[in-house]
């Protein structure tokens, strides 16, 4: 089953044109700029406050890259 | 709806650089509560391939046709002649077979609008939806076409994009939690990928 895991925030290619910042599992957006970098500013800034994970997609929808910006529900286990 | 009338054939290239249009294709199809089929979902190699696409044809209702790859975009460039190959025998479904193959829709794509009548001049007159080799464009060309052909109405193509990329972010989660490392991603095989689609889709989107 897939597990819910850190609430998140996606900056993804917006359906407009330009690029969207969305919370994960939002139908809407919370932000729209014109270009990727403003959208990754912006999205740091909100995840940093609401201690989300902030997860940057390429323009097909892949993951490039994520943040982390609060508690971690699920941490790496210590294989020790 | 029972299977025929569910049951979507999707033709398109194979290669890694379609693979994740193919994934929002896949995707877009699930989430409007159809079933896509594929050759890659049938692994008996007892099964001559041509065998395995005629029955995936005559079982599916709708066909999605993309001819991207009859194009060559490099030099010495092999054309890829099975995608347009398939095409004609759904379309030949569709106008010689009597029955349920009559309520046959087909679907074409490409890369650009007109690149193509060149190549396969019978299409002369036929629409082809276009996606520019963009997943975003991808998804709203297939939501729109499935919602004109079938359903009237549905989900916008922009809550479609926007839970494609929440699901990628918990695929690339749960592939990981499953012993994937983030190179072995481009590589996990389509029909796991569907698997865990379906999966997050019941989950998600009731």
């Amino acid at each position: 089953m897939f597990m819910s895991k850190r609430s998140t925030h996606h900056v993804v290619k917006s359906p407009d044109g330009g690029w969207d910042v969305k919370k994960g599992g939002a139908s809407r957006k919370s932000g729209h700029f014109e270009t990727k970098k403003k959208a990754e500013s912006w999205g740091r800034k909100v995840s940093e406050k609401q201690r989300t994970e902030l997860v940057i997609h390429g323009k097909d929808g892949r993951i490039q890259r994520a943040d982390s910006h609060g508690k971690d529900p699920l941490p790496p286990k210590d294989k020790k | 709806m029972d299977s025929f009338d569910k049951n979507v054939f999707i033709n398109c290239s194979f290669d890694d650089d379609y693979r994740e249009l193919l994934i929002s294709l896949l995707f877009t199809v699930m989430y409007l509560g159809l079933n896509p089929r594929i050759a890659l979902e049938r692994f008996d190699s007892g099964e001559t391939r041509i065998n395995k696409i005629l029955k995936l044809i005559s079982e599916s209702r709708f066909g999605i046709h993309d001819i991207s790859k009859i194009v060559s975009s490099k030099k010495d460039e092999v054309f890829h002649m099975n995608m347009p190959f398939e095409l004609g025998i759904d379309y030949g479904c569709t106008k010689l077979l009597k029955g349920q193959w009559e309520t046959k829709r087909i679907l074409i794509l490409g890369r650009e609008q007109y690149r193509y009548h060149e190549a396969l001049s019978d299409l002369s007159g036929s629409d082809i939806k276009h996606h520019d080799d963009e997943a975003i464009k991808l998804v709203k060309v297939v939501r729109d076409w499935f919602i004109c052909e079938v359903f009237n109405k549905g989900p916008s193509h922009k809550r479609i994009w926007y839970e494609y990329n929440d699901f990628m972010n918990d695929l690339s989660n749960k592939l990981t939690t499953q012993g994937y490392e983030l190179d072995d991603l481009e590589t996990a095989p389509i029909p796991e990928i569907m698997s865990y689609m379906q999966e997050w889709l019941n989950k998600n989107n009731n």
